[in-house]
């Protein structure tokens, strides 16, 4: 009888002391609401239990080389930057995951920015996508504006928008961190440099000097000079401003749908010619000093598999990576944005793959560049000193 | 005015803090130091990366005299010492001489306290709205007066400037108490005296409560010195040291070059350089305010 | 006489009036909705205030700023007692005796007053983790103690050399010993200081956001100033709830300020040489 106790307290202990898994990844609020679900499903269908921890970016940026130096790590699975992945997989404190995770279930390009030296070293959960300039489709109609379809018609909206009385700018500007103006940025240079122009400045094949490039960078310039963008405003200010009608367009990335009263009045459109979107995807990766690599190998390859991504995109705001899956599991707004990328070459963020010093330097010289378009030429020779070289 | 030497009590008295000193500060800094010799592959390379960082242009421009700003990092916090520090210590002391005996003083001081207390996050946040065009007092403010509204941490030429502003309104809560602390402490009697003397009270300002608080002003000049010059929180949340590096300042500089570029040896050059600024500056201080002053 | 104090206390609060004006936008931006502020806060064209953000941010579900309260006290009580007690006698020690190499240990105590903390992030880490004291509350607590005192043995240094030793003199005469005549006769006499340097050193490490950044990070243990950054989002960022619970963060310090004003001030105003 005491046995059969023992054995049994025994049992029940050992189930308390069952393996629990950390996510860590930077969504709280409405955001972690929608991640949450994702996590509830895989313990539903596996029995591990996932605990969820928020730590942002940056924050991490701060935590994870000294607990690394230290052979620890603040969780099982981690999402962070690209850059970060690849640089930490190269110094050989993430677990590769070339036998869990298959490339070709994936978008072409999803996993070269977290692949380093011929490893993997993280996976792509979903994305975001950033297909152009959004604006209500009711302000479109109550003043007769009607979406260009050529560079010129696209000026003479702007123009058109200028001369509009009660608008700040035709386009409102986004300040914060500086991904809303280099989004922007980009875009350019892909419709005007064409989809591989992105994919030659993260590998350092062309210089920021190059016709190619000044191309782009000297139409923007343009448009800056003659009034056509807001001054930089905190973006999420500036969001409000657009949607109660002080300005007209906004270049926002697909998380838009979430953030206002009336997702049914967008409308958007890129830039004419435009055959690159860019596609910012999420990335996680393992820490060789998890305590549980099996399992957590396991948690990655479901959460960013078929499996976790349809999950996931069924919540709104996010597109997958992952091929496949199908367009019903979209609610209707993130239909639309999810058939945009089907038309045209998915392109990584650029900064976001290069990362390090030069995505603070880029973003810190378009701020430059947004409210000082004449110093065009010193921006891009410091965007060069620290731009990926060949 | 008779000295104790060597009393055995000395040891009580300082003992502790030099112990936890030792472990806590003194070693991490130390660390830090010896690591600015050397390069990322653990080779010794002496000043190289010295050189290295005090000829770059986050460090030093100074092509920013004729062009504009910026002008570098190193730069950058000078002009925010040569601004901030003559502000810190007349509006702290003014402050301080002009809420002792006024009715809810304390409360006064309690909101000029509030810079001291925010935190950061929102103090940036707070900074960037007031001086945006369209939701800022300060436009509005200048408005009235019929000046044209602009959004100026955002441009280059007024970004450094608007942070130096907003960081007196944070820093000055520091001034104000360390000044009111020597102020209760300056004995009545001098104050009688200078009155049956027939002194007014400028007079009595400049000659008896200027002097008598000399070793606060000390302290408040050094401590707002040494503020200034590892100055990062609010400039990285306000404007993350642009547009363009035109608000960079080498605290921040330092941690582009450890977090960003993963570079830890330039950073702990940073690091050492800020160290002998500061060195520069406080041993005369410290020495200025001599044992057998009264 | 009466019109110039009268014109003192007039002048006092306008300038109390503009000092505070940049705060008054946080403030409002915690009980207006944001779409009321996007042309100013000094607009009530449309003014629907709510008390709800900071309800909110009190009981929020993953980072409840109740629990970060308590949490930072554990941490703030001791992180100011500990260097208050310590720099209070070493300033006291470099202000009456002398001994070799003093002046250098001195200016030792200064240097370390330079250092930006992000340069020390890795070493403090490595250092906490041989100690064993990773995710713990005396590990942070020791840190901000030993971090606070270089400046408060300064200030207090200072401060005692504004004050004359003939008390001292006089108690020595009568046969007390050094430790005596520091605690009964020193300390009450430098309330005004100890309290300014309490009020400061309790804000700096209430206020603290790197130092526990890197070294706690269990959900629970997580001290307030962590909290606030866990209620944005990446795209998503509630401005009203931010505020409030800025707000709500600013409160215990200034109510620690205002707690020692009256403490000290009631105490001693001005004292005479007798």
């Amino acid at each position: 009888m005491i046995k059969k106790l023992t054995f049994l307290v025994l049992l029940v202990a050992a189930m308390g002391l069952a393996t629990t898994l950390t996510v860590i990844g930077p969504w709280a609020g409405t955001e972690m609401d929608k991640f949450v679900p994702v996590l509830n499903e895989f313990t539903r269908q596996t029995g591990i239990d996932v605990e969820y921890k928020i730590y942002r970016a940056e924050d991490l940026m701060n935590v994870l080389p000294a607990q690394f130096l230290s052979k620890r790590a603040p969780g099982d699975v981690i999402f962070m930057w690209a850059n970060f992945i690849r640089e930490y997989g190269k110094k050989g404190h993430i677990i590769p995951l070339s036998d869990v995770i298959d490339s070709e279930e994936y978008l072409p390009g999803a996993l070269d920015a977290v692949t380093a030296d011929g490893e993997l070293y993280g996976s792509a959960y979903t994305g975001k996508v950033k297909p152009g300039f959004w604006y209500r489709k009711s302000f479109f109609s109550e003043h007769g504006l009607k979406v260009p379809t050529s560079w010129d018609e696209f000026v003479a909206l702007l123009e058109k928008l200028k001369n509009m009385p009660n608008l700040n700018a035709p386009i409102a500007s986004g300040n914060g961190v500086g991904w809303p103006l280099s989004d922007v940025t980009e875009h350019f240079l892909a419709t005007f440099g064409g989809p591989e122009l992105t994919y030659d400045l993260i590998e350092g094949n062309i210089l920021w000097d190059s016709h190619i490039v000044r191309n782009g960078l000297e139409k923007l310039a343009s448009l800056i000079s003659k009034g056509y963008f807001g001054e930089p405003t905190e973006w999420t200010m500036a969001l409000q401003q657009w949607w109660a009608g002080d300005y007209a367009l906004y270049f926002m990335g697909s998380w838009i749908t979430g953030m206002v009263d009336d997702p049914n009045d967008l409308g958007v459109f890129a830039l004419p010619g435009a055959k690159g979107v860019v596609f910012g995807a999420d990335y996680a990766f393992v820490p060789k000093y998890t305590k549980y690599p099996d399992e957590a190998k396991r948690l990655i390859a479901w959460l960013c598999g078929r499996e976790g991504q349809t999950v996931q995109v069924s919540q709104g705001g996010h597109v997958a990576t992952v091929k496949g899956i199908d367009l019903a599991n979209y609610p209707p707004v993130d239909r639309e944005v999810a058939k945009i990328i089907q038309g045209v070459t998915a392109l990584p963020d650029l900064d976001d793959t290069i990362g390090g010093e030069f995505q603070t330097t880029f973003w810190d010289q378009l701020k430059l560049l947004w409210v000082s378009p004449d110093r065009l030429d010193d921006v891009i020779n410091v965007i060069q000193e620290k731009a990926p070289r060949r | 005015m008779s000295r104790k030497r060597g009393s055995k009590y000395a040891a009580f008295f300082l003992l502790p803090a030099l112990i936890m000193l030792a472990v806590f500060v003194i070693y991490p800094v130390g660390r830090t130091a010896y690591i600015s010799f050397f390069d990322e592959n653990g080779t010794f390379v002496g000043l190289k990366n010295y050189s290295k960082v005090l000829t770059s242009r986050e460090i030093i421009d100074l092509s920013g005299f004729s062009r504009g700003f910026p002008l570098g990092a190193l730069v950058h916090n000078i002009i925010w010492v040569a601004i901030h520090l003559p502000l810190t210590i007349i509006l702290g002391l003014s402050l301080a001489v002009l809420l002792k005996g006024v009715k809810g003083g304390s409360i006064i001081k309690s909101i000029v306290f509030l810079g001291m207390v925010m935190p950061m996050i929102i103090g940036g946040v707070m900074i960037n709205f007031m001086f945006d065009r369209n939701l800022g007092v300060v436009n509005a403010f200048l408005g009235l007066f019929g000046f044209q509204a602009k959004s100026w941490t955002v441009y280059p030429d007024s970004a450094l400037l608007s942070l130096i502003f907003g960081s007196v309104w944070l820093w000055t809560g520091f001034s104000v108490i360390l000044y009111s602390a020597g102020l209760e402490t300056i004995p009545k009697d001098y104050y009688e005296a200078a009155k049956l003397d027939g002194a007014g009270p400028w007079k009595t300002f400049t000659k008896i409560t200027i002097p008598l608080l000399k070793p606060i002003t000390v302290v408040v000049a050094t401590m707002t010195l040494l503020w200034e010059l590892k100055i990062f929180d609010i400039v990285y949340v306000t404007t993350a040291g642009g547009p363009g590096g035109a608000s960079n300042v080498m605290a921040l500089q330092m941690y582009i070059y450890a977090f960003r570029a993963l570079d830890f040896n330039r950073a702990a050059v940073v690091a050492v350089i800020l160290t002998l600024f500061t060195l520069l500056v406080s041993i005369p201080l410290v020495r200025s305010v001599r044992d057998d002053e009264r | 006489m009466k019109i110039r104090r009268v014109a003192l206390n007039i002048f006092a609060w306008t300038i109390a009036l503009i000092w505070i004006v940049p705060f008054v936008g946080v403030f409002m931006t915690t009980l207006r909705p944001l779409d009321e502020l996007i042309h100013g806060w000094w607009n009530f064209d449309s003014f629907h205030p709510t008390l709800e953000n900071f309800a909110s941010a009190w009981n929020h579900p993953t980072a409840a700023l109740k629990k970060g309260m308590v949490n930072s006290l554990i941490v703030a009580i001791p992180g100011t007692l500990i260097p208050l007690m310590i720099a209070t006698m070493a300033g006291y020690g470099f202000s009456r005796y002398r001994f070799p190499l003093r002046k250098s240990f001195f200016i030792l105590v200064v240097i370390t007053l330079a250092l930006p903390q992000q340069t020390i992030a890795i070493p403090i880490f490595q250092l906490m983790n041989s100690l064993n004291l990773i995710d713990s509350y005396l590990g942070l607590i020791l840190l901000h103690s030993a971090w606070g005192l270089p400046w408060i043995t300064f200030f207090m240094r200072n401060f005692f050399t504004t004050i004359p030793v003939a008390a001292e003199e006089a108690a020595r005469i009568d046969g007390a010993n050094d430790i005596v005549i520091f605690f009964k006769i020193i300390l009450p006499v430098a309330l005004p200081a100890i309290g300014s340097a309490c009020a400061l050193q309790f804000t700096w490490v209430w206020s603290d956001f790197f130092l526990a950044l890197i070294l706690i990070y269990s959900p629970d243990k997580l001290l307030i100033t962590q909290r606030v950054p866990l209620m944005r989002g990446v795209y998503n960022v509630d401005w009203g709830l931010l505020s409030a619970a800025a707000i709500i963060v600013m409160i215990v310090p200034i109510l620690i300020y205002l707690l020692l004003q009256r403490y000290y001030i009631k105490g001693m105003v001005g004292w005479s040489l007798k």
